[in-house]
């Protein structure tokens, strides 16, 4: 689109600071839109954050930031482009959680169909979360070159099969390898997370990523109702056990198919258009993959964040596969009423995982990126500690309950987590994203092999244990520190860093002559919100000229 | 002696407890009951397809007014031990309202003592294992009184194999491949599709 290429021919021919090349950008718009300087005003708000002209607000449904980013969160709209893809993006998600959880509720009829031993049923659990660790990290790179729209959509088509195939898994070691590879469309998440940064600006990203994440997850908790109704159904209609549980998985994986299609056919990647478009007419910048990759296993905070998604994310992954069993076994209730308790605990995602997003944006409001990571500390605690709470309880009714609160802490984290993670790295996004993702089922991985394997540990001692060690893996978080926001404990560097300072630092200056940069650059100065309103939202440039801003 | 009374009267008294609460113990029951079945040692039955003739009757050595509270026979299809390692939801337990040794029935029939056969067809839910055939016998209260089974107290004699249906047919197979190879070649369209979008955006 014509504005972007102005821009960039412009911003070539000067290297100045960040506030004088934004009141170039506002002039400029200004300017080419109308040609009539009086008709137009730029939309200035008081949290600091440059709104779009009024003429390219009306090509958007949402008011919208300087990067065309919706500042507003609409959940029962439909428009284009932002709320139609978080919509494409969280069902797509769910459909993707439905097909990975789909064979536990049914595990009774297929452990006598195949002949599986426990340990072939623990080890096909193992293999279904342990796929989507890769996946996670490569579908971050895919977002990052091609797009969030192609790389969702090419994911989900490419694990369709292996779903369709559960159908005709003979012996356990089909079985596990059909789990596997249907695993990895789990990592859907990090395409559902980097579209809704790329079209949500910074005062909502964490909403927007919470709902998207939370309602996708929700699909754990909903296969373990929608598949026994599915099979029994098939099974009234007059096919044997045997074989109606592998009609009944052609429901999730036409599902899968389906929704790869509605990505791809209403789905759009950016506000502006797609980045093959993008790409051809010169207006998004191709990136190294390189480049992308380095600069985001050099940043400790997506190490970090890794390690602590690990331990909300990844053990809600673990009780997912375990708890129906867990009950089923303490407490003896029947496998219908342990399926059910079972899908209370993913259906609670409905709420608290979206809930966790808001909550870090309205922390992020007052107190900045600094109440967003105590938000995140304090709820992951609380997680880890009715996590304890829930292996030493000895009555049902009483351990339903704490295992209720314990999912909705453990999942508010996931959310919480979600809306730190724009922030760490704007080239890396996807990269970023991915190694969280792919961190949270590492950390799934390794409590199910360390606590739930064998019979080293009785599962109520397992949760115990796994409550500890999400209390120790979440001190980590006090290690993150911004130096434009702080950390933890200390304030934002005395230095005066900027939020350009840390962005730009991402890119050499061979990069920053050709331009390529800008897209960082609007967005450090959109993220100016994440100091909170205590500090004064001026902007002060990093090379000393002075002060000149509208 | 007063002690040895008392003890005898509680053991007696927590016995009758146990059975008026529901709880019967398999250690409790007697083997009254001689079982035989058709399937020959290490025989391999197919589900749905064949046969297993049941014969049982009431141990004619016993005294006579043994079987007086007997009232329905249940015959049912038990896992071997071979069939339970490694696999905890066929458990066996000695409370009979936690053992999931036996899980298949095969017929319910009111006692009588005399000699009653049964012919079976394996039904084809039955999954692959290797099998015994046990009788249990009820009183009026349904409560479990004796038993009886095929193979000997460590059951290792006269097990046999039962080899289950797959539950895959060929239409199922045809389907799930060619679902898959259309999702693999809608995803090369969408990739042909993106490639000329582009071309055409920017020819525009």
């Amino acid at each position: 689109m014509c504005p972007s290429r102005l821009h960039r021919q412009l911003f070539l021919s000067r290297r100045a600071s960040p506030i004088l090349l934004s009141t170039q950008l506002v002039v400029t718009i200004w300017k080419f839109e109308t040609g009539q300087p009086s008709k137009n005003t730029v939309k200035f708000n008081m949290e600091g954050s440059y709104g779009a002209p009024e003429s390219v607000q009306k090509r958007f449904a949402l008011p919208v930031d300087s990067e065309h980013k919706a500042t507003e969160f609409r959940l029962f709209s439909v428009a284009a482009p932002h709320m139609r893809a978080f919509h494409l993006s969280w069902v797509s998600f769910f459909a993707c959680f439905v097909s990975t959880f789909a064979a536990p509720p049914l595990l009774p009829i297929i452990r006598d169909d195949l002949d599986l031993t426990a340990t072939d049923i623990g080890n096909a659990g193992i293999a279904a979360v342990s796929g989507a660790v890769f996946a996670r990290v490569v579908m971050g790179t895919a977002c990052d070159l091609v797009g969030p729209r192609l790389a969702s959509a090419a994911l989900i088509l490419i694990t369709a099969p292996a779903v369709y195939c559960t159908a005709i898994a003979n012996s356990a070691a089909s079985f596990l390898l059909v789990r596997f590879f249907t695993g990895f469309s789990i990592a859907t998440f990090v395409s559902t997370q980097f579209w809704m940064s790329s079209l949500f600006s910074s005062k909502v990203v964490g909403t927007a990523n919470g709902v998207a994440g939370g309602w996708g997850n929700l699909g754990g908790g909903a296969t373990q109702l929608i598949m026994p109704l599915v099979f029994s159904l098939i099974q009234n209609i007059g096919a044997t056990k045997f074989t109606a549980w592998r009609i009944a998985f052609f429901i999730p994986a036409l599902f899968q198919t389906l929704s790869a299609y509605a990505i791809f056919f209403l789905g759009q990647d950016l506000p502006d258009g797609n980045y093959s478009q993008l790409h051809k007419s010169g207006d998004k910048h191709k990136d190294s993959f390189s480049q992308i990759f380095r600069h985001a296993v050099t940043n400790y905070r997506g190490w970090i964040l890794a390690l602590t998604y690990g331990y909300c994310f990844g053990v809600e992954l673990t009780i997912d596969n375990i708890i129906a069993q867990y009950f089923y076994d303490r407490f003896n209730v029947n496998l219908h009423t342990a399926g059910i308790i079972a899908a209370s605990f993913g259906l609670s995602n409905i709420f608290s995982r979206p809930g966790g997003g808001i909550l870090s944006d309205i922390m992020a409001k007052r107190y900045g990126m600094r109440g967003r990571l105590w938000a995140l500390w304090i709820l992951q605690t609380l997680g880890g500690i009715f996590c304890i709470l829930l292996g030493r309880v000895g009555s049902l009714s009483v351990s339903i309950a704490v295992m209720i609160i314990f999912s909705v802490f453990v999942q508010a984290a996931c959310g919480l987590t979600f809306g730190i993670v724009p922030f760490v790295s704007r080239r890396s996004l996807g990269i970023i994203s991915g190694m969280t993702g792919g961190g949270g089922n590492v950390g799934a991985v390794l409590t199910q092999v360390i606590f739930f394997r064998g019979s080293r540990y009785s599962t109520e001692t397992g949760i115990t244990l796994m409550g500890v060690m999400i209390l120790c893996c979440t001190l980590a978080i006090m290690l993150i520190y911004f130096p434009q926001w702080g950390g933890m404990f200390c304030g934002p560097s005395s230095k005066g860093t900027t939020e350009e300072d840390y962005y730009m630092g991402e890119w050499d200056s061979a990069e920053k002559e050709r331009g390529i940069h800008m897209a960082s650059m609007k967005f450090s100065e959109n993220s100016r919100s994440e100091r909170g309103k205590k500090v004064e939202s001026a902007p002060t440039p990093a090379n000393g000229t002075p002060n000149t801003y509208v | 002696m007063t002690i040895q009374g008392f003890l005898v009267v509680s053991i007696l008294f927590s016995c009758l407890a146990a059975t008026s609460y529901g709880v019967v113990t398999f250690s409790s029951l007697q083997e009254n009951l001689i079982v035989s079945a058709s399937p020959k040692l290490g025989q391999v039955l197919k589900a749905g397809e064949d046969n297993i003739i049941v014969t049982w009757s009431f141990n004619k050595s016993l005294a006579a007014g043994t079987d007086s509270s007997y009232k329905t026979v249940k015959l049912k299809l038990c896992y071997a031990p071979v069939s339970q390692q490694d696999r905890g939801w066929r458990k066996t337990k000695d409370d009979l309202n936690k053992d999931k040794t036996c899980q298949h029935n095969i017929v319910t029939k009111p006692y009588s003592s005399s000699n009653t056969t049964f012919t079976w067809t394996i039904e084809r839910d039955v999954p692959t294992a290797t099998y015994f055939i046990r009788a249990y016998v009820y009183n009026s209260a349904d409560h479990e009184v004796a038993y009886g089974q095929t193979t000997d107290a460590h059951k290792t004699t006269n097990l046999f194999d039962v080899q289950a249906i797959s539950g895959r047919h060929v239409s199922l197979d045809i389907a799930s491949i060619c679902f898959s190879a259309f999702s693999v070649v809608s995803l090369l369209g969408f990739f042909f599709l993106e490639k000329r979008k582009a071309k055409m955006s920017q020819a525009k």
